[in-house]
């Protein structure tokens, strides 16, 4: 009998552990509930006041109507720079709203959409999580595990940039708050291409088909011993380019048009031409910010914060290098936090992220992670306000010149777009240059990779 | 006295067989179940039959990347199962100083392969001291690609992998050199055996054990490369992903949001299918004679009966 009975829990919890790990969410244990009418009218009040200090302004309505305790979640945001502002911000909230516990975690950068998934599949997601990127949120949204914003705080949103709120959409629904954003520019390295002759920045290209030809150009001049070109192209160099990746409902990829293999012949012949190092076939966005700090190139796309970064890592480049708008459609990227619907303090979590991205608090997050924009209307109204106290010159020119793109600047992948899609994508260009591949064949094949990717 | 009760056996047997179950038997069980299932993260995964198995064997990039570990694998086998011997037979001598070779020959293993994948790029990179010492002694005429081509990228890692590998083998040929009796080589130098002969007749025999278990060991490690290749291709695979391994298919299949769990398990099937039969191998060349008389033996009590 008792044999049996050990035979029986044992097969209970082998089952038990199989179906816990089938790749299925844990069950949700309740639907997102809309945070109070008290909570939306308070989230208002916080960013009506946004323009207060960060550390005296009150987020929401009063004290007394928040209590518990939450936790928040951040992603490598942890360590010098940052702690003792996450630090203060979650003291101050505390001391404004008393018998309210904020516990704040950070994770690492590496590994983060696994640690989230694994979050959700413990049914551990933080009440208030940022997120990187849209399509991550809207999958979380799709399955319910996210806090549809316009249902429960009807406003909030109205105080943030509209372009990022807007795409995190799913069912009508508006599931993110707009954190930090960024945009990319053009970097030259002056004193390379001097070495072909260029010495007239007004002379540099401004489109595509100009950079292209440019970039042959100074290859022939230099007999190939100046490169321009980091990169081969990816997905995001087509939509640069104005191409459009899929249909506007998401459903399909659609790049491969004439526009496009015009593009890839014309990487081809620069590639012949010696206007690409042969390392950019296998390059990847940090190799190709590496090879310009290394000037190995002479022309990088990369966001403001780039030029912080030649500072601290090319100091002696930093005076021949030249910031313009980025070429093409330039790309737009952010961070996002959004309320878990599975959260057991809704009114708090709610509170807790607008008080963490209201425009007082989003300025001074930005004041310290320079070349970034805030996600609130007002800030991104006046410029001044988070880019005074930039005193590196090539930053503060950078900035300047963002704040003036960014208004224009669109995300350079649909929210189906997958690492395992761009590799391959890229894997196909690669062939292209180095002539084994049509352009025309290679768009085909990896439209049709892509599609079947999206409908397995 | 009754000591113990009938389940003190079991009890004692449980943690062994629950760590065996948990990190073992589970997960290949579970590897298995989802290879058969169109599972997705945050989704429910549906019985979708062979249909991942039938999709991978039409897909390009999943032959590539099999006959990449596989040249992988014949590449390093042979290169880690001799050049250790050597380099062992060299440092087994008792000369002055050469505790220091041994301890330097081993330096390369403790090294991260990850930094020295990165240092191997910056080697072999078309501007790279490689490149240029080929362009000084006039071997190519300019700037090198060899870092974007297939077969080359495979055996600059192939080469990282040996390089990388040799010491620690070495160690293992050291134990078993020092098990070989040394009176079979006094014996063979006075019947007049050279060098080479006492080498392949003494030292290969008497080090077989090991030589065994490294081959086994490579062979599993090399079908299963994945460092050395990503961060040399920066993760890309090279142009068409011809250099990408199994492992690094499986990885790009299987991850972030939306990773095809179900084919990334059909692959890792795959390779484990892949990584026994080899070991197999080895197994039969190592217990090929009592396997032999062991069917031996059944043949001739049958003809008894």
């Amino acid at each position: 009998m008792s044999k049996k009975l050990l035979v029986a829990l044992f097969s209970a919890a082998s089952i038990t552990a199989l179906a816990a790990c089938t790749g299925a969410p844990a069950t949700p244990q309740t639907t997102a509930a809309p945070a109070s009418e008290t909570s939306a009218a308070s989230t208002d009040t916080s960013s009506a006041a946004a323009t207060t200090d960060a550390t005296t302004e009150p987020a929401t309505e009063s004290p007394a109507e928040l209590s518990g305790e939450i936790t928040y979640q951040t992603w490598a945001l942890k360590g010098d720079k940052f702690t003792p502002y996450f630090e203060k911000l979650t003291a101050d909230f505390m001391a404004e709203h008393p018998g309210v516990t904020i516990n704040w975690v950070d994770q690492p950068p590496e590994g983060y959409e696994e640690k989230l998934l694994q979050q959700v599949n413990s049914n551990d997601l933080p009440d208030v999580i940022n997120i990187s990127g849209t399509g991550q949120a809207l999958l979380f949204a799709e399955q319910g595990f996210l806090m549809n914003l316009d249902e429960a705080a009807p406003g909030l949103l109205d105080a943030y940039i509209q372009g990022p709120a807007d795409q995190c959409t799913f069912d009508g629904g508006r599931y993110c708050l707009p954190w930090y954003q960024g945009t990319d520019l053009t970097y030259w390295n002056m004193a390379e291409l001097e070495k072909a002759g260029v010495t007239d920045a007004s002379t540099l290209p401004t489109t595509n088909d100009e950079l292209l030809d440019f970039a042959i150009k100074v290859a022939q001049d230099s007999d190939g011993a100046v490169k321009v070109l980091p990169e081969a192209p990816r997905l995001g160099t087509l939509s640069n380019a104005g191409i459009p990746l899929a249909n506007e409902d998401e459903t399909e990829w659609i790049f491969n048009t004439p526009e496009a293999v015009a593009l890839l012949n014309k990487y081809k012949e620069a590639y012949d031409a010696g206007a690409l190092p042969p390392e950019a076939l296998a390059g990847d966005w940090q190799g190709h910010q590496a090879m310009f700090k290394q000037g190995k190139v002479a022309y990088a796309p990369g966001p403001v914060g780039f030029a912080g970064e030649l500072q601290a890592d090319a100091p002696t480049l930093v005076e021949n290098v030249q910031v313009a708008p980025r070429i093409g459609i330039p790309a737009s990227w952010g961070q996002a936090i959004v309320v878990s619907g599975k959260s057991e303090n809704p009114e708090l979590a709610l509170a807790f992220a607008d008080y963490l991205t209201n425009n007082a608090n989003q300025i001074a997050f930005v004041e310290l992670a320079q070349g970034w924009f805030p996600g609130t209307v007002e800030a991104n109204g006046n410029p001044e306000s988070f880019t005074s106290v930039i005193e590196d010159p090539l930053t503060k020119s950078a900035l300047d010149i963002a704040s003036t793109t960014i208004k224009d600047a669109q995300t350079e992948y649909p929210t189906i777009s997958t690492d395992e899609g761009d590799t391959f994508f890229k894997q196909q260009v690669a062939l292209v240059l180095q002539g084994s591949l049509s352009a025309e064949e290679a768009l085909q094949k990896s439209q049709d990779h892509l599609n079947e990717l999206l409908n397995s | 006295m009754k000591t113990h009760r009938w389940f003190t056996p079991y009890l004692l047997a449980a943690p062994a067989v629950i760590w065996v179950l948990v990190f073992s038997v589970w997960p290949f069980v579970n590897t298995l179940v989802l290879s058969f299932t169109n599972a997705r993260p945050l989704r429910a995964p549906e019985f979708v039959g062979w249909a991942n198995y039938a999709r991978m064997f039409g897909n390009d990039q999943f032959l590539n990347a099999i006959v990449t570990s596989v040249v992988y694998m014949l590449i390093c086998v042979p290169f880690l199962t001799i050049l250790p011997l050597l380099l062992a037979l060299l440092v087994s001598k008792k000369l002055p100083g050469i505790g220091f070779f041994r301890t330097t020959f081993y330096f390369p293993v403790l090294a991260s392969v990850v930094v020295v994948a990165i240092i191997w790029g910056w080697l072999f990179e078309s501007q790279g001291v490689i490149s240029q010492a080929a362009r000084m002694l006039g071997l190519v005429d300019g700037p090198t690609d060899w870092m974007v081509q297939r077969w080359p990228v495979i055996a600059i890692a192939a080469s990282l992998t040996i390089w990388k590998g040799l010491g620690y083998y070495m160690v293992v040929y050291l134990a078993a050199l020092g098990s070989v009796d040394k009176e079979l080589y006094e014996a063979a130098a006075l019947d007049g055996a050279g060098a080479f002969k006492r080498f392949l007749h003494i030292t290969i025999p008497g080090v077989r054990g090991a030589m065994l278990l490294i081959m086994a060991l490579i062979v599993a490690a090399a079908l299963r490369v994945f460092s050395e290749l990503h961060v040399l291709t920066n993760g890309t695979g090279g142009p068409g992903g011809y250099a990408q391994s199994l492992v690094m298919l499986i990885k790009t299949t299987g991850q972030g949001f939306q990773g095809r769990l179900g084919m990334a398990s059909a692959m890792s099937v795959a390779l484990f299918i892949l990584t026994i039969g080899p070991l197999l191998l080895v197994g039969w060349l190592n217990m090929g004679d009592s396997i032999k008389q062991f069917f031996g033996s059944r043949r001739k009590k049958k003809v008894i009966a």
